[in-house]
């Protein structure tokens, strides 16, 4: 199947074609620290680079997946509406994947494996798999309840994500393993969204929307 | 034909437009959702966008008879506006045009509400005075071309908009609070309050910052019960006020540009006082239906008819703008 994958969940704009040998091709754009997110300016500059780079023409492409968050919400629409508004012009199926679970697939396979990402405000979302299967739902978490779900897990994870070296000190106290900062396993890839998307079920467009896993800040005024 | 989006604040809109500038379709759909919020959260309108928007797209295709094969030019607002809204629309529009190699026309929000008055039937060619006034904006133009307008006031703090749905929310009526606090003042009389119309800001700029804290003071001053009793006359004063604020620096205007044609845009020109003030100035005067004051795509389209289209790749990395670039 020819796939191409979006991701805008991390501060990163990720791109990636699948191509029909099963083969991926990424283009992405990894912001400096402190530097403002580029998935307005990247993304669908990154998706056609990432096409032509792979040799791959829009009328070849047979389904698009997007990552779904959680993370930044204004990035998160960014990369729906992106996928949605090519899934209406190509009419082609589109399918939602979990970027955290995108985030873990990139561990390879320890028993298992806890992806975590900064949420700001000095949360973290995270979630864990154990041999592909989920032992920890998606959840917007404070350090000290991160840790505690982490205690709680069957075994010592391996923490990856930009969430896990934000928040090294409470997941190490808790007995996760996290890698160095500059690994690369850190970083969410192109590869398990297409993966992910690939094997996963096309849902209707408009039921594709992101997975928030927080409401906005507004309260209803009294009257 | 033209396809275009508009999802600058609270309302996810397409519109289908011919070169001509005549309207097939023009989809508003309003989100209604922010009433109970006292005003938009613009989160929740972002959430509401990403919703409705390709749905939004699909209606206003279907209502014009068309497919995707027949556009062949995508616009969009890239604002000024509430950037995580209008983000849903440029990504969207940004989408729609790189997947089917189509070029792509940015549209600034205000040049929409101004090109409103291009739409067929009856369009108003430059040059004239426009007069734009909305929850978001307040602002006295000169159109001397059809693609570009020159500021020539605009309002120093709230806008008339604003100004309303403070008004009427001082008076206990629900948001949004413009056609509530209208409704109300058809009963009362305007000229029981002397509201101020901030007739010593001179020039052409606009103020109601002093005329809410004048309400608030005579709401303060007649207590609850007094304020209930003669709620109609508040809000009719009230309205009067803001609608001779706005008219004072039309006719300014007028002076020193003798003859020229005024053009009415933005929510509050669906205002019926400020159109019959409008129509009393003498001068010929161009009011779009209320559908084109209020924000919607069809402007958005006509706008896009004297924007130089951005051909593909070029627009692969536009983004969004809150605040309007110096121009
Ligand atoms: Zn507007």
């Amino acid at each position: 199947m020819i796939l191409l994958g979006l991701d805008t969940a991390t501060t990163a704009t990720v791109a990636g074609v699948l191509r029909a040998d099963g083969s991926v091709v990424e283009v992405r754009d990894d912001p400096e620290p402190g530097v403002r997110p580029g998935h307005a300016n990247r993304l669908l500059a990154s998706a056609e680079e990432a096409l032509e780079r792979a040799g791959v023409g829009w009328e070849e492409v047979e389904r698009l997946a997007v990552g779904v968050g959680p993370g930044s919400f204004t990035g998160l629409r960014i990369g729906i509406a992106t996928a949605r508004a090519l899934a209406q012009a190509r009419a082609l199926p589109l399918v939602g994947v979990s970027s955290l679970e995108a985030l873990a697939r990139g561990a390879g396979e320890p028993p298992l494996v806890l992806a975590v990402l900064d949420a700001r405000r000095g949360e973290a979302f995270a979630a864990a798999w154990r041999g592909g299967a989920p032992v920890l739902a998606a959840a917007a978490l404070p350090p000290e309840a991160l840790a505690e779900r982490v205690r709680a897990l069957p075994a010592p994870p391996l923490a990856v994500g930009d969430g896990a070296v934000r928040f090294r000190g409470p997941l190490e106290a808790a007995g996760a393993l996290v890698p160095p900062d500059q690994d690369g396993v850190h970083r969410l890839r192109a590869e398990h969204v297409c993966r992910l998307g690939a094997a996963g079920k096309p849902t209707d467009r408009d039921a594709l929307l992101p997975d928030y896993l927080r409401e906005p800040d507004a309260v209803p005024r009294p009257r | 034909m033209i396809l275009a989006l508009e999802t600058s604040c609270d309302d996810t809109c397409a519109a289908v437009v011919t070169r001509a500038g005549e309207i097939r379709a023009n989809v508003i759909s309003s989100q209604g959702v922010h009433d109970r919020y006292g005003g938009v959260v613009p989160e929740i309108a972002s959430r509401h966008h990403l919703e409705l928007v390709n749905t939004v797209v699909d209606d206003a295709l279907a209502r014009a008879g068309a497919s995707l094969d027949d556009v062949e030019l995508v616009a969009v607002t890239q604002g000024p506006g509430l950037v995580g809204a209008l983000l849903v629309g440029v990504a969207t529009a940004k989408g729609l045009a790189a997947a089917r190699r189509l070029p792509l026309a940015p549209v600034d929000h205000l040049q929409g509400h101004v090109a409103a008055t291009y739409l067929e039937p009856e369009p108003m060619e430059p040059p004239f005075l426009c007069l734009l006034a909305s929850g978001g904006h307040t602002l006295l133009a000169r159109v001397t071309e059809p693609g570009a307008y020159e500021v020539l006031g605009r309002t120093l703090d709230d806008a008339a908009g604003e100004a309303f749905d403070k008004g009427a929310r001082l008076l206990g009526l629900p948001y949004p609070g413009g056609p509530a606090l209208s409704k109300l003042a058809e009963a009362g009389d305007a000229s029981a309050f002397d509201f101020p119309t901030a007739a010593r800001v001179t020039g052409l700029d606009f103020s109601f910052a002093g005329l809410k804290t004048a309400l608030l003071y005579a709401v303060r001053d007649l207590g609850e019960e007094e304020t209930r009793r003669r709620a109609a006359d508040l809000a009719a004063s009230y309205e009067h006020a803001i609608v001779e604020g706005l008219i004072l620096r039309v006719e300014r205007a007028l002076v020193a540009e003798p003859g020229a044609r005024l053009a009415l845009g933005g929510g509050v020109a669906a205002n019926a006082r400020l159109r019959e003030r409008a129509a009393g100035l003498g001068v010929e005067l161009k009011v779009p239906p209320s559908e084109l004051c209020t924000d919607n795509a069809a402007m958005i389209a006509s706008a896009a008819r004297w924007v130089e289209p951005l051909p593909f790749p070029d627009y692969l990395g536009l983004d969004a703008y809150a605040t309007r670039r110096a121009a």
